[in-house]
Formats: structure tokens, sequence, C-alpha cells
């Protein structure tokens, strides 16, 4: 629905008799074309297929980090959890192939981290975290000095939970959006996929493998 | 002077009638002195135009009393207009003009001079564009050619066709200058306004099309009837409607949507969907690392089940986790890297991989071991950070992958080759790890870290590759999948 709209705009552009615009317009048509399939690939089953494969060796590696950098004791849920969550925004971003500014952003931002110390880090995943669950209140009294009129308020709230989108204009956090969404959504589908597959075969994964013995 | 010589002769011939052009002359050369009057503001000029009238004038002298009074009528009518101030003027400087005493009318004339300039100055404008009676005398009377557009703006209000064509006018008129035709072509197109207003939706087009092509960003946007044609106002629609196009698309994403109007409760739905799926995303992941540690990767067997039944990690001394043959070649991997230190780190991967490669084939496993490789690999070049090396790296992975589909059967041989470089690459690293303690202690944390995207944060020192490289390894595991389709054909 969208690319007709999309296709509408560009062609009652199209008559322009210049030709140098009218590549410049067919350009245009293409890259709306592009982005649109790009929003859709996220709802594919191949695309579900090459996520959760990276993410389940993604998953071995930070099992591996917390079971051999530190005693099993010492490794709460919560921080696995958080290692799992980061890992898995990482998975989605490399899934994403660095095409949209999110996923670059969050890839850029682990390189800026692991730069600096570990400290930071913390604070920062805590600080974006709470940032998050924070309702648009907040937002609405930073604003209200600046007095934007509430579609740019929402907008620039948007952009705020769209990693790397804190700067950008309005109609770029709203492409940006739609994508995120879209992932979103995928890594959702992805993440409760694998959770119900390995939970679902807990019981008798254990109970299989204890039966059969290494031959 | 010459003029004014001319005048009086021919007022001299008086009652002599002058020819029709003879008097469109005289009308004309009134206007545009009355043009020149308007910028130049001279007084002189006005004198001319004074001497200009009187042979005007001897020609309307004949119907006398109807003249008089259709003059005061239309003088009335041109004084109720908004242009009264505009004739006012010339009035004014006409009469001023007679009144100053101009040298060369004969005194006979000048008392019926005074009093019929009053009324017969404006009317000229009337009568050259009197076929344009209705409501367009204001128009076409002696304007400058700056008040024809400002009144045709009054007039039709809103209506880009005549805006656009009086701002072509005026433009054509500025450029012509202060050339004879000018006032009349603006009194044409004035005309053709009132004519072709109704008509001219597509002209309007392309009028608004012609003064957007001046325009610098080369936006096409077809200005609508009834709308702005200025570049701001146009930018602005370009800018409102990719809006409201990505606001549609979002609707249809978020469900839910559908109902709501007003982009402020769209955006609140937005809002709240992106928020719960990144609570959904945080509380799948605590789940799957409470599951985790317990399952250990089952989905291992589950992939790889058919293909692995016979791999005895007898040899290997530490096996905490289930008897999974893969997994358990990949973890006693990491963990004879961690706990053994790198020295060890020639032998399991090259035990696990051979013994992968006396089992029958599968890419999955493989490919978890490649990549447990590469973690192993990757830390000693990033250590040293030797970008080269990790290109090579990956162009030896690349072409290890893409010489599978080529020789199937000797998979295993092909394997062993891209192994054998591998190793190559391992024992350099493991020796000059071996000998400096620190060095391992920061591979060990390295192997052991959370780098699920080992190809993009391996380059930390040089963030610029960094996407590069992710496209190139995006494209190699794309060709991984591949032949994981094109394998479990066999």
């Amino acid at each position: 629905m969208a690319s007709s709209l999309i296709s509408n705009t560009t062609t009652s552009t199209d008559r322009s008799r210049d030709p140098s615009r009218r590549k410049k317009k067919k350009k245009a048509q293409l890259k709306h074309q592009q982005e649109d399939q790009n929003h859709i690939k996220w709802k594919s089953q191949a695309q579900q297929q090459i996520y959760s494969s990276k993410l389940h060796q993604a998953l071995a590696r930070v099992n591996l980090t917390s079971s051999s950098s530190s005693s099993s004791t010492s490794t709460s849920a919560p921080r696995r959890g958080k290692a799992v969550r980061e890992a898995a925004d990482r998975v989605l971003a490399v899934t994403a192939k660095g095409r949209s500014r999110w996923s670059r952003a969050i890839l850029t931002n682990r390189l800026k981290l692991k730069f600096r110390k570990h400290k930071r880090q913390r604070v920062s995943a805590a600080g974006a975290s709470a940032a998050r669950s924070k309702k648009p209140r907040v937002s609405v009294l930073r604003l209200k000095g600046k007095n934007l009129p509430a579609v740019q308020r929402k907008v620039r709230f948007l952009g705020r939970l769209v990693p790397g989108c804190r700067k950008q204009p309005v109609p770029v956090i709203l492409e940006e959006a739609i994508d995120y969404i879209s992932a979103l959504e995928m890594q959702v589908r992805a993440m409760t996929a694998l959770a119900d597959l390995l939970s679902g075969s807990a019981a008798s994964g254990v109970a299989s493998t204890s039966s059969a013995p290494p031959s | 002077m010459l003029r004014c010589l001319n005048s009086s002769e021919n007022f001299a011939g008086t009652c002599s009638e002058m020819t029709v052009l003879e008097r469109q002359r005289e009308r004309m050369k009134w206007q545009q002195q009355q043009q020149q009057q308007q910028h130049h503001h001279q007084p002189n000029q006005s004198y001319f135009c004074g001497g200009g009238f009187d042979g005007a004038f001897s020609s309307l002298q004949v119907p006398n009393s109807q003249g008089l009074r259709m003059m005061m009528m239309m003088n009335g009518a041109g004084a109720g207009t908004g242009d009264g101030s505009g004739l006012g003027e010339v009035v004014a400087n006409a009469n001023v003009n007679v009144n100053v005493g101009s040298l060369k009318p004969d005194p006979g004339s000048e008392n019926g001079w005074p009093e019929l300039s009053k009324f017969e100055l404006p009317n000229l404008g009337f009568v050259s564009s009197g076929f344009d009676a209705n409501s367009t005398i204001s128009r076409t009377s002696s304007c400058p050619p700056s008040v024809a557009p400002a009144t045709g703006l009054a007039d039709a209000k809103g209506k880009e066709s005549v805006v656009a064509e009086n701002e072509n006018t005026n433009k054509k008129n500025k450029a012509s200058g202060e050339e004879e035709e000018s006032k009349i072509t603006t009194n044409n197109n004035n005309n053709n306004n009132i004519n072709n207003r109704e008509t001219s939706a597509d002209s309007s087009k392309e009028n608004s099309k012609a003064s957007e092509v001046q325009k610098p960003d080369y936006i096409h946007v077809r200005a609508r009837r009834g709308q702005a044609t200025d570049s701001h106002s146009l930018a602005e629609r370009v800018r409102r409607e990719k809006i409201s196009e990505r606001m549609k698309y979002l609707q249809d994403l978020v469900p839910g949507c559908n109902k709501i109007t007003g982009k402020a409760g769209m955006l609140d739905e937005i809002i709240n969907y992106v928020q719960s799926l990144q609570r959904q995303v945080e509380f799948l992941s605590m789940k799957l690392a409470a599951v985790n540690p317990r399952i250990d990767f089952n989905i291992d067997d589950l992939f790889t089940k058919e293909v692995f039944p016979t791999c005895a990690p007898t040899s290997f001394p530490t096996i905490e986790m289930t008897p999974n043959p893969a997994y358990l070649q990949f973890d006693s991997a990491q963990h004879a890297a961690s706990c053994c230190g790198l020295d060890m780190g020639l032998n399991p991967p090259d035990m696990g991989l051979r013994r992968t490669i006396s089992a029958p084939v599968s890419m999955p496993p493989e490919t978890f071991l490649d990549t447990s490789c590469f973690t192993q690999i990757l830390p000693f070049s990033t250590c040293e950070a030797d970008l080269q090396n990790l290109y090579n790296v990956a162009f030896d992975q690349a072409r290890s992958t893409t010489s599978y589909p080529s020789q199937p059967f000797t998979e295993r041989q092909t394997f062993c080759v891209s192994n054998t470089k591998y190793c190559d690459l391992v024992p350099r690293r493991s020796l000059q790890a071996g000998l400096n303690k620190r060095r391992k202690q920061k591979a060990r944390e390295e192997v052991a870290r959370d780098a699920s995207i080992w190809n993009a944060f391996s380059l930390q020192e040089t963030p610029d590759f960094g996407f590069v490289f992710i496209e190139i390894i995006a494209g190699i595991k794309k060709s991984y999948f591949n032949l994981v389709r094109i394998c479990s054909k066999f």
C-alpha cells in the first residue's frame, strides 16, 4: 500500500522534461522500492532463520563467557539476561547488514563501549533502559520550555526509543522506526521460537542424552 | 516640444477629426509618458503628457455634453474603484501641468481644457481599454505594471492561474522595461486572464511549473488548484507528504492503529508498541538466559542428530556439558583454549575438525567449529591489530566455503587444506602469545568474551573497516547457509 503511494507521488513527477531530473526521480523511486523491500524482508522466514542461527551461536558464546570468566554462582540472572539481550540486539543489527541507522548505531555503540571501561557500559545500559521504560511525561516536562507541538514531541521521544536516532529530523525518525519495528517483531518471533525449542527440548533432551551413551 | 507643436497644429486644424491611428498614437504616447512619469516622477514629462492630451482631447470634444456625462460617469466609476488614487495622481499632475502653463496650446482652447482635463485624462485610460468595462477598468487603467497584478490578485483570490500569469507578466514587463508595447501586453494579458480564467487549468499548472523550475531544489511538485505556489509552501507540502506517507506505513505496521485518526494518537500507539516490543525482547532474553545453562544447546542435537551419531569426545578430558558431540567439540575447544592456554589451541580445533571430517558431512557443526576456530584465531590478531590477517582469514574461509559446492566429495580434503591454513596461522600466534603471559590472559579473555559478532568486534581498533567487513562476513555467512541448503539435499 505504501509502495503504491510512493509510486503515485513519483509518477506524478515523472513528467518533468529535464532528463537528469527524470533520472534522479527514478533513482529515488528505486530507493523507495528497495526500502520497502527491506521492510518486507523482515517478515520473511529466511531472515528469521538466519537470525535464529546467528543468535544461537551468539548465545553459545554468551554461555561460555559467563561460565568461563566467572564462577557459576557469581553470575546473576539479570546480568546474564542483559548479556543475552545485548547479544540478541547485536545479532539483529548484523542481520540488518548495517543498512539502517539503528543497526549501525547498535554496532558502533558496542565498539565505543568496548573502547571505554565496562563501568561506563553498565551505566549507559542502565540509563538507556531507564529512559526506555519511562513514560512520555518526562519528555513533555523537559520540552515544555521549547513548547514544541505534540506531534513533534512524540516523534522526538520515538527517536530516543530507536537506537541512533536522537538528533535526526522527523522523517528520518519515522523511516527508522518502520524498519526497527519490523526488525523487533522478527526478533521477538525468533526468540520465542528459540526459547520454546530450548525449553521444550530441555526435558526431552536431557532424557535422551542420558539414555543414549556417546558412541 | 515637438509633440506640443504637433498637437497645436492638430488643434489648429480644429474640428478636423484626427484619424483613429493618430488618436491611438497619442494615447499610447500619453500612456507611455504616464508610465514614465510614474517611474521617474519628473514634472517635465508630465508637461508633455499634458501636451499629449491636447491632441487627443480635440477629438473628444465633438460629442460635448454626452461625452462629458459619459466621462463624468466613467470618472466616477474610476474613482470608485481602488485605483482612484492613481488616477487622482494623474489628474492632479495633468492639472498641474496644464495650469502651470503650456507653451503651445492655443489660448482659445485653454478655457475648455482644464475642465476637460479633469474628466478626460482618466477616461482616456478607460477608453483605450474600454472593451473591458466591467470590473477591469481599474486594472487596465494607467496604472504602472506593479499595480495591475495587485489588482489582479485582489480579483482572483488565490486562483493561481491569474496570479501566475500576472507574475509572468510582471516579469515580462520588468524585462521589457519601458517599451511602448509593454502596456498593451499587460492589458492584453489581463484581458486574457479574464477570458481564460476558468479554462487555464493546464496553463496554470504549466505556469506554476515554470515558476518552480526557477527554484534551486528541483523537487517537482504539482501545485494544485487553490494552493499557493511560492517555493516555501511547496517545499512544506513535499515535507508534509513525506511524513504522512510514512505515518500511513506505520499505521499498517502497528496493530490497532487503524481505528485511530490523527498523528498524535497514532504516535502514542507506535511508541507504546515499540516499548512493548523492547520489553518482550528483554523478557525473552531473560528466559533464554535462564533456560540456557541447563540445556546447553540441544538445538545442536536437533540440527545434527541425524548427522552426528558418532563423535567420541573421549579424547577431551574436560567434559562438563552433555555428551552432544558437535557441541562438545565446540565447547571443549573453547575450554581447552581457556584453560590450557593457547599452546593447546592448535590441537583441539585440529582434532575437532578432523573428527568432523571423519563423520558424514554436515555444515552446521562445521560452521560452529569454524567460528570457534576463528574466535581463537582472531584474538591473536586483535592483539596484533593486524587487519590483513583478518582479511586473509575471511577470504580463506570464503575460499573454503566456495570450494565446497564444486567438490562435494572431496570436502574432507578441502577442509583439511583450508584447515591447514588456519592451523598455520594458529601456531604462529600461539607462539607469540605463549611468550607473553599478559597476552595469554588477554587472549583468553577475548576468547571468553561475548563476541557474538566476532567479525565486527574484532575490529575495535579500526572501526572504519567495520561495516565493510560486516558486509563481507555477511556475504560469507550467506554462502554458508546456501551451502547448508545444498548439503542438506545430500
